[in-house]
């Protein structure tokens, strides 16, 4: 019996011990479902067999419980991609969400490379928490690891809805604490595909 | 031949959850209390970035994830049990585990790194 009274105790100071603000107990939903992609560069693969769906999530629990069980972007190797979209949008131009979209993009010189981890994480935190007035033109983002350079896009679907655009760009710039001084660019994904040359023209610069 | 006309003012349906308590106890509504599956667009659920931070730690956030992570981007673990716990402080949760009646305590469900 005294072992019982024993356990009990026990049990109550452990309870007693155990101090929470906020209640865990509940998961809490996101406005929008999303979905995280895989991309891993096989050269004996089209670009579309290398792009894998990996999971959709709604709550807030379920995406920190897939995000804390998975590589960080700075570790996986050259060459692949992690991209974050709304579910239904595919990480592609071609997707009828992005077909007249473009992207906010975020290039990262080689030795920021400790710096893309905590960008890619305050972006996917910017578009699960509806950080932007005009969340309905956000598709959705892409952090590419590349050795030349990381890079990070976030994706909208109206390169001519100038106002979401610069409301969407200013806000990116805000919350990774880019300089002011450091100037990003808005490049339209159809300028990019008709690039001639490595250089896309930005149609907006903040 | 004019009337005064009423200024035209977009209907506050913006709603910030800055503190637990905002949040609805019941999965089927939104904070600001409309039903969360007869909304669309009409409520929007915003985070800030703190209050999505803080949800990191909780017991549901590392629990691992249902769905099945292919291995070349799988973390063998979880990270935060990684960085945080050393190695020989987690005899307590044992105890706990087996004070409690009810689950199963005989395997462990989590393999640490000891």
């Amino acid at each position: 019996m005294s072992n019982l009274t024993e356990t009990e105790n026990d049990k109550q100071e452990k309870t007693e011990q155990i101090d929470i603000p906020i209640d865990y107990s509940i998961k809490h939903p996101l406005q929008n479902c999303w979905t995280l992609w895989y991309f891993e560069n096989d050269r004996n693969n089209s670009w579309e067999n290398n792009l894998k769906e990996i999971a959709s999530f709604q709550t807030v629990e379920d995406f920190w419980s897939l995000y804390n069980h998975i590589k960080l972007a700075s570790e996986l190797k050259q060459g692949c991609d992690y991209s974050l979209f709304k579910k239904g949008v595919k990480p592609m131009w071609e997707d009828e969400m992005n077909r007249r979209g473009g992207r906010w993009l975020i290039s990262l010189e080689k030795k920021q490379r400790q710096e893309l981890d905590r960008f890619w994480l305050d972006i996917i935190l910017c578009l699960i928490g509806e950080a932007f007035e005009n969340s309905d033109e956000v598709c959705g983002a892409v952090v590419n690891v590349r050795g030349k350079g990381d890079k990070i896009g976030l994706w909208t679907s109206d390169a001519n809805n100038t106002n979401a655009v610069l409301e969407i760009g200013r806000k990116v710039k805000d919350r990774l604490r880019i300089p002011t001084k450091v100037l990003i660019g808005y490049q339209s994904h159809k300028d990019t595909m008709d690039k001639s040359g490595s250089v896309t023209k930005s149609s907006y610069t903040l | 031949m004019s009337r005064p006309t009423s200024e035209i003012k977009a209907i506050p349906r913006r709603i910030v959850i800055s503190d637990p308590s905002d949040i609805s106890g019941s999965y089927s509504s939104t904070p600001g209390g409309t039903l969360f599956s007869t909304t669309p667009g009409g409520t929007k659920i915003v985070y800030e970035r703190a209050f999505l931070m803080n949800l990191r730690n909780s017991p549901i956030s590392k629990t691992p994830p249902n769905w099945e992570i292919p291995n070349s981007i799988a973390l063998n673990g979880n990270r935060n049990e990684k960085k945080t716990l050393p190695t020989k402080k987690s005899k307590p949760i044992k105890q706990i585990t087996r004070s409690t009646n009810g689950f199963r305590d005989d395997h462990e469900q989590f393999q640490l790194e000891m």
